[in-house]
C-alpha cells in the first residue's frame, strides 16, 4: 500500500504557517480563474428542488411556536398554561419553570448576552422577543399559534434604555439588572481597545484638527428562510436538521445536552440555507428553541421542527449600530497624523473589534487610538451581519473622505497619501511584500487607478454641492477604500474520495451552503489539482461523511478550505500515480500487476481524467478503467482463472486539513497587502430628498481569481445589499413602548431590482493573498464597505456630510435646511 | 319539528323540502344525470397538468396547500404577507402570490408551479443556471415563475420590461443584475424554437 511520500507533508506543513506567499503553484490551470457557467447547486435551486430545514416534513412530526417577550424588559410574575394546554390538537407545552429547563445551561437562546450561560427559557425579557415563558409543541403550526394566544402572564413591566450614549450615562435604568448591577456598560467598559503612537504628539504635529460624530441605527440581516430546526430522537441517537452556519460546533454544543451525547450518535443534516449573512452563525442564539423541540421530541416521542415567524427574525440587528466619536489631525497636504476615535456599540458581545481597526491594518497614520465601549440597551443583540467590520470600515470611510473634503483634495490623492499599513510607509509595505515571498505590486494604486478609468473619476469628480443636471438634480460621486480580509480563525477538513465503477471525485466535508457557490469553487480547485474533469469532481456538502469544512462556516472559507482541498487532492494525485506503478493486491492465482508496469511514478500524469505516460501519451488509461468495480464484480470478473490483474485499484482517498489563526493575532500579525476601491455616482433630487444611485464600480483585488462568476456575484450582490443598507434599512423601535414598528417586509425595506443603476465589476489579481494561489476572500467585503460610500457621495452632490445611517430624503431635506 | 323539515336541503341547488320523498323527487326532476356534489371544502385543481382533489380547510392559503400538503417545496414563504414573490405560482396564467390566496378560491383553476415548468424543460431553468442568477436560492423559484409568466405573454420583453415584472420579487443575496440577462437567453431559445 502506497502512502504519500515525506515531501508532500512536508510541503502541506510549510503551507500551514499562514505567513507567507504560496509558493507551489499549479503551471498550469484549466479550470482555476475562468468564467465556468456550472454551479453545482444551479439545477436544484432554479428548479425549486432545492430542499431548505423549512422544507423538511417527517411523519408525525409537531410543530413548536415559542412565546417572545412583548416588551422590552419584563418579568413574568405568574404564568397560566391551562387553556393552552387544553386546546386540541396541543401535544405538549414546555414551561419556564420545569425542573429541566431551570437546570439546562450553557444552551444558548436569542438573548441579549447570549455568549454567557443560560437557560433556553427564562422568566425575565431584557428584549423584546426574547424566548420567555412557554414553548407550544402541536400537530400544525397555527394550533401551536392559537396555543401561545391562550398563555395568561403577569408581566412586571420595567424601564428600558433605547439608545446607547443615554444608557451609558450613571442615572440611565438598568437594562440588565440581574446581571450589570452597577451600570450598563458590557464587560465593566472599555471592551476593546487599539492603538499605536502617541496621540498627543499626532495632534501637535497636525496643520488642522476637525471633530465630528455619527451615527448608525439599528439594522438587520433579513434572511430570506426564517430560523428554524427540526430534532429527531432514533432511540438515544439524536438526528437533527438546522439552519445554521456552523454546524460542527453546534454538534460539539449538542453534545453536551440532556446528560451527554456521544458526538458519534449525533447525525446533523445542513439542508440548503436560505441566507443570514452571519446573522444566525452566533452558536448559541438559535440552539435554545432547538433544546427545547429536543426536549418536548424527547417527552412527545415524536419529531419536532421549532419555526419563528418573520417578526421574530427582526429581533437582532448588525453590528455596526452606536454612536461614534472621531477627532483626526492631518497636514496640508493630505497626510493624516492622528486619529482618535470611540464607540458607544450596541449590545456588541463579541470581542468587538476597534473603530480604528482598518485605519491601523491599511495607513501609514503613526498615531491611533480607537476605543469599542459596548453598551447593553434593550434590544437584540448585535452581531456580524455580513462582517463584524462594518463599525472600522465606516470610520476609515469617513475619517479620510472628511479629510479630503476639508482640504478640498481629491479623495484618491489623499488614500493613495496615507496608504501603509499599522502605522508604517509603503517604503515598509515593500519590504514585508518581499520578505515573505509576494510580488511586489502596489495593490490600491492597481485598483484606484483602474476604478477612475471605469467610472471616469477625472471628468466627473467635481467640487461638493457644484454640479446640477438638466434634470435638476444635484451629481455626486464618491470613493471609498479598503483592503480585503480574511480573517476569521479557524479550521478545515477536508477528503476527496475516487468512486468505484467510474472514477469521479467526490469532495467530503459538511458546510453550511450560503449561496456563494464555494462549493463548484472547491471543485474547480481539485479537478485542476488531480488533472480530472470538471464534471468529474463533485461535492454535497449538506451530508456528513466524517469532516467539517471551515467553521465559521461563510467566513474566510476561500483562504481555508482552499488549502485543505488542494492539499487532500495534492496528496491523492500522488496516492493515484503510486497506485497505477504498483501491484495492488495479490490471491492465490497470482498478483494483480500495476496498470502501469516497469513505471514510476513520476513517469506519469493525468489530464481529463485519464492516466498517461508523459513520454509516450498513447499509452494511457482512464480514471474508470484504472479503479472498476469492487467485490465480485470488481477485480475477478474479466478473467478470474488466469489470476492476472483485470483493473483493480485499492481504495484511493487522501484527507487533509488546514488552520488558520487570522490577521488579527496580536502575537505575530500578518499584514494586509490586497486592497480594494469603490466608486459611487449618484443623483439627489433636492426638492424631494431623494437620492438615485446610478452607476457603482467594484474594483477588489482578490490576489488570484477562483471562480469568476462567484466573485462578480459578490461585488453586485454586495453593492445592492450595501446601497439597501445605507438608504433604507432601519428597524424603528417606538420610544414609548420600545417595541419594533416595523418587523415586516412591507414596513422594512429592502432594495428591489429598480433601486440601483448599472454596477461595474473589476477584479483585480496581484497574488498578494495569503490564500492558495495567492488569493484572498471577497464574500464579506463588498457589502459592509459600500454602505460608508453614499455619505461621501451625498457630500458631493449637496455640499453636507450627513452623519446618521441610512441617510433618509428627510435627512437630505433636513441637511438643505428645507425642513 | 321545524328544525327537521329545513333539513331537506338539495345539495345541488339548495332548495328545501319538508320530507326525504320531496327531496328526492327534486333531484330526479332537476338534476337528474349530474355527477354526485361535493362535500365541503372539496376542491379540484389543476397542477402542472394533473388533476388534483383536495379536501381543504378553509383558512388554507393555496402556498399552504402545494407546500405543506401537496410537498411541492419549490415555492418559498420569505416574507408571509405579499411582499417578496418568493410564494408566485402562475394561476390560469396569471403570477400569483400563493401566501394571499385561498386555497378554497381556487376550486376549478389552473395552477403552474416552479416543478411544473422544470418538468417541461423551459428554457428558463437552464438560463438561470448559465448565467448565476442566484445565490442562497431561496427567492430564486419565485423569480423563475414570474418570468415564465412574463414569457408566456411577452416573448420578446425588453430590459424594462422585465425589470417591472420582476421588481416585486425580493431577493436578499441581491442576483437583480442576473435576471434579465437569463430572462432574456430564455426568451431567445423559445423564439429560436418556434
Amino acid at each position: 500500500m502506497s502512502t504519500h511520500p515525506q515531501d508532500q507533508t512536508e510541503r502541506m506543513l510549510e503551507m500551514l504557517d499562514n505567513l507567507e506567499s504560496d509558493k507551489y503553484q499549479l503551471k498550469e490551470c484549466k479550470f482555476i480563474g475562468e468564467k465556468i457557467p456550472r454551479r453545482i447547486d444551479g439545477l436544484a435551486k432554479a428548479s425549486g428542488q432545492a430542499d431548505y430545514t423549512m422544507d423538511i416534513q417527517l411523519p408525525g412530526m409537531l410543530y413548536m411556536r415559542l412565546l417572545m417577550s412583548p416588551y422590552p424588559h419584563a418579568k413574568i410574575l405568574k404564568m397560566d398554561t391551562s387553556k393552552a394546554e387544553k386546546l386540541p390538537g396541543v401535544r405538549y407545552v414546555l414551561r419556564y419553570d420545569d425542573p429541566e429547563v431551570m437546570e439546562a445551561y450553557i444552551i444558548g437562546r436569542n438573548a441579549v448576552f447570549f455568549g454567557e450561560p443560560d437557560k433556553p427559557l427564562s422568566g425575565v425579557a431584557h428584549m423584546e422577543g426574547e424566548l420567555v415563558g412557554a414553548a407550544v409543541a402541536a400537530e400544525t403550526e397555527a394550533i401551536a399559534e392559537q396555543a401561545l394566544s391562550l398563555i395568561e402572564i403577569d408581566w412586571e413591566e420595567r424601564p428600558f434604555n433605547l439608545d446607547p450614549v443615554a444608557a451609558s450615562d450613571p442615572s440611565a435604568p438598568l437594562s440588565f439588572p440581574e446581571r450589570y448591577s452597577d451600570g450598563n456598560h458590557f464587560n465593566r467598559g472599555v471592551y476593546d481597545e487599539l492603538s499605536h503612537g502617541d496621540i498627543k504628539k499626532g495632534f501637535a504635529e497636525a496643520d488642522k484638527v476637525v471633530e465630528f460624530s455619527f451615527k448608525r441605527t439599528a439594522n438587520t440581516w433579513v434572511g430570506p428562510e426564517r430560523p428554524c430546526g427540526v430534532w429527531k430522537w432514533n432511540g438515544d441517537c439524536a438526528e437533527v436538521w438546522l439552519k445554521h452556519q456552523r454546524i460542527h460546533l453546534s454538534k460539539s454544543r449538542i453534545s453536551e445536552w440532556f446528560g451527554g451525547i456521544a458526538m458519534s450518535k449525533i447525525e446533523i443534516h445542513s439542508p440548503y440555507q436560505g441566507a443570514s449573512f452571519g446573522g444566525w452563525c452566533q452558536i448559541d442564539w438559535n440552539l435554545g428553541p432547538l433544546w427545547c423541540a429536543a426536549l418536548a421530541s424527547k417527552r412527545s416521542g415524536r419529531p419536532v421542527k421549532y419555526i419563528f415567524n418573520r417578526r421574530e427574525d427582526f429581533f437582532g440587528g448588525s453590528m455596526d449600530e452606536g454612536t461614534y466619536f472621531v477627532k483626526v489631525g492631518f497636514k496640508n497636504d493630505g497626510t493624516i497624523t492622528v486619529v482618535d476615535a470611540s464607540l458607544y456599540h450596541v449590545n456588541a458581545i463579541w470581542p468587538v473589534f476597534s473603530p480604528v481597526l482598518h485605519l491601523h491594518d491599511n495607513t501609514r497614520i503613526a498615531h491611533i487610538r480607537g476605543q469599542s465601549k459596548s453598551i447593553s440597551v434593550n434590544k437584540g443583540h448585535t452581531v456580524p451581519t455580513r462582517c463584524e467590520m462594518l463599525p472600522p470600515v465606516l470610520t476609515q470611510t469617513l475619517v479620510l473622505d472628511r479629510v479630503a473634503a476639508e482640504l478640498g483634495m481629491d479623495p484618491t490623492e489623499v488614500a493613495l497619501k496615507n496608504d501603509g499599513c499599522m502605522g508604517h510607509d509603503m517604503e515598509w509595505v515593500r519590504e514585508e511584500k518581499k520578505k515573505r515571498g509576494f510580488p511586489g505590486r502596489d495593490s490600491l494604486k492597481e485598483c484606484i487607478d483602474q476604478g477612475k478609468a471605469a467610472i471616469k473619476w477625472d471628468e466627473k469628480w467635481h467640487k461638493p454641492g457644484t454640479k446640477r443636471l438638466p434634470n435638476g438634480r444635484m451629481h455626486g460621486i464618491g470613493f471609498t477604500w479598503t483592503h480585503e480580509w480574511e480573517d476569521s480563525k479557524g479550521s478545515s477538513e477536508f477528503a476527496i474520495r475516487i468512486e468505484r465503477t467510474d472514477g469521479t471525485a467526490a469532495l467530503l466535508g459538511m458546510g453550511a451552503d450560503n449561496g456563494v457557490d464555494a462549493e463548484s469553487t472547491y471543485c474547480q480547485i481539485a479537478a485542476d489539482e488531480l488533472g480530472f474533469r470538471l464534471e468529474d469532481v463533485n461535492y454535497n456538502p449538506h451530508v456528513y461523511r466524517g469532516f467539517y469544512r471551515m467553521t465559521p462556516d461563510s467566513s474566510s472559507n476561500m483562504s481555508v478550505n482552499g488549502w485543505a482541498v488542494r492539499h487532500a487532492a495534492r496528496i491523492l494525485k500522488q496516492k493515484i500515480l503510486e497506485s497505477a506503478t504498483s501491484p495492488s493486491s495479490a490471491t492465490q492465482r497470482g498478483s494483480f500487476q500495476p496498470a502501469f508496469p516497469d513505471t514510476k511514478p513520476e513517469d506519469l500524469d493525468i489530464k481529463d481524467s485519464v492516466i498517461f505516460s508523459k513520454s509516450d501519451p498513447d499509452r494511457k488509461m482512464s480514471m474508470a478503467d484504472f479503479v472498476r468495480l469492487d467485490g465480485a464484480g470488481g477485480p475477478f470478473a474479466d478473467d478470474e482463472f488466469l489470476g492476472t490483474r483485470v483493473g483493480w485499484s485499492e481504495p484511493l482517498f487522501a484527507s487533509s486539513y488546514h488552520v488558520q489563526y487570522g490577521a488579527n493575532n496580536p502575537v505575530n500579525p500578518r499584514p494586509h497587502f490586497c486592497r480594494q476601491a469603490h466608486f459611487m455616482e449618484i443623483e439627489v433630487d433636492t426638492e424631494t430628498g431623494e437620492i438615485f444611485v446610478t452607476r457603482i464600480v467594484n474594483v477588489n483585488d482578490v490576489g488570484k481569481v477562483i471562480n469568476r462568476m462567484s466573485c462578480e456575484g459578490q461585488q453586485y450582490g454586495g453593492s445592492i445589499m450595501g446601497v439597501s443598507r445605507a438608504k433604507f434599512e432601519e428597524v424603528v423601535h417606538d420610544p414609548v413602548t420600545g417595541v419594533i414598528l416595523n418587523g415586516n417586509l412591507l414596513d422594512y425595506k429592502i432594495a428591489t431590482m429598480k433601486d440601483l443603476g448599472p454596477i461595474g465589476t473589476i477584479l483585480v489579481e496581484t497574488g498578494l493573498g495569503y490564500g492558495p494561489y495567492g488569493l484572498v476572500g471577497i464574500g464579506e467585503d463588498i457589502a459592509t464597505v459600500v454602505p460608508s460610500l453614499l455619505a461621501p457621495a451625498v457630500y458631493n452632490a449637496i455640499g453636507k456630510w450627513i452623519y446618521d445611517f441610512p441617510i433618509t430624503p428627510a435627512k437630505i431635506l433636513k441637511a438643505l435646511g428645507k425642513i | 319539528m321545524n328544525r327537521e323539515i329545513k333539513n331537506y336541503v338539495c345539495p345541488y341547488c339548495g332548495e328545501t323540502y319538508d320530507s326525504s320523498d320531496g327531496l328526492k323527487g327534486h333531484v330526479f326532476k332537476a338534476h337528474k344525470g349530474r355527477s354526485l356534489p361535493t362535500a365541503e371544502g372539496r376542491i379540484r385543481l389543476i397542477i402542472n397538468k394533473s388533476e388534483h382533489i383536495f379536501q381543504v380547510e378553509p383558512s388554507w392559503t393555496l402556498y399552504y396547500l402545494i407546500h405543506d400538503k401537496l410537498g411541492l417545496t419549490g415555492a418559498k414563504q420569505f416574507c408571509d404577507r405579499g411582499a417578496c414573490g418568493s410564494c408566485t405560482m402562475i394561476v390560469d396564467g396569471k403570477p400569483v402570490l400563493s401566501c394571499m390566496i385561498l386555497a378554497i378560491e381556487c376550486d376549478g383553476k389552473n395552477v403552474e408551479t416552479v416543478e411544473g415548468i422544470a418538468a417541461d424543460g423551459h428554457p428558463l431553468i437552464e438560463a438561470y443556471v448559465n448565467n448565476h442568477a442566484m445565490q442562497c436560492g431561496y427567492c430564486t423559484p419565485g423569480f423563475v415563475v414570474t418570468s415564465k409568466a412574463l414569457l408566456d405573454h411577452n416573448q420578446d420583453p425588453t430590459e424594462e420590461e422585465i425589470v417591472e415584472a420582476l421588481s416585486g420579487n425580493l431577493c436578499r443575496c441581491s442576483t437583480y443584475p442576473q435576471h434579465p440577462i437569463a430572462v432574456k437567453e430564455a426568451a431567445g431559445k423559445l423564439r429560436s424554437a418556434k
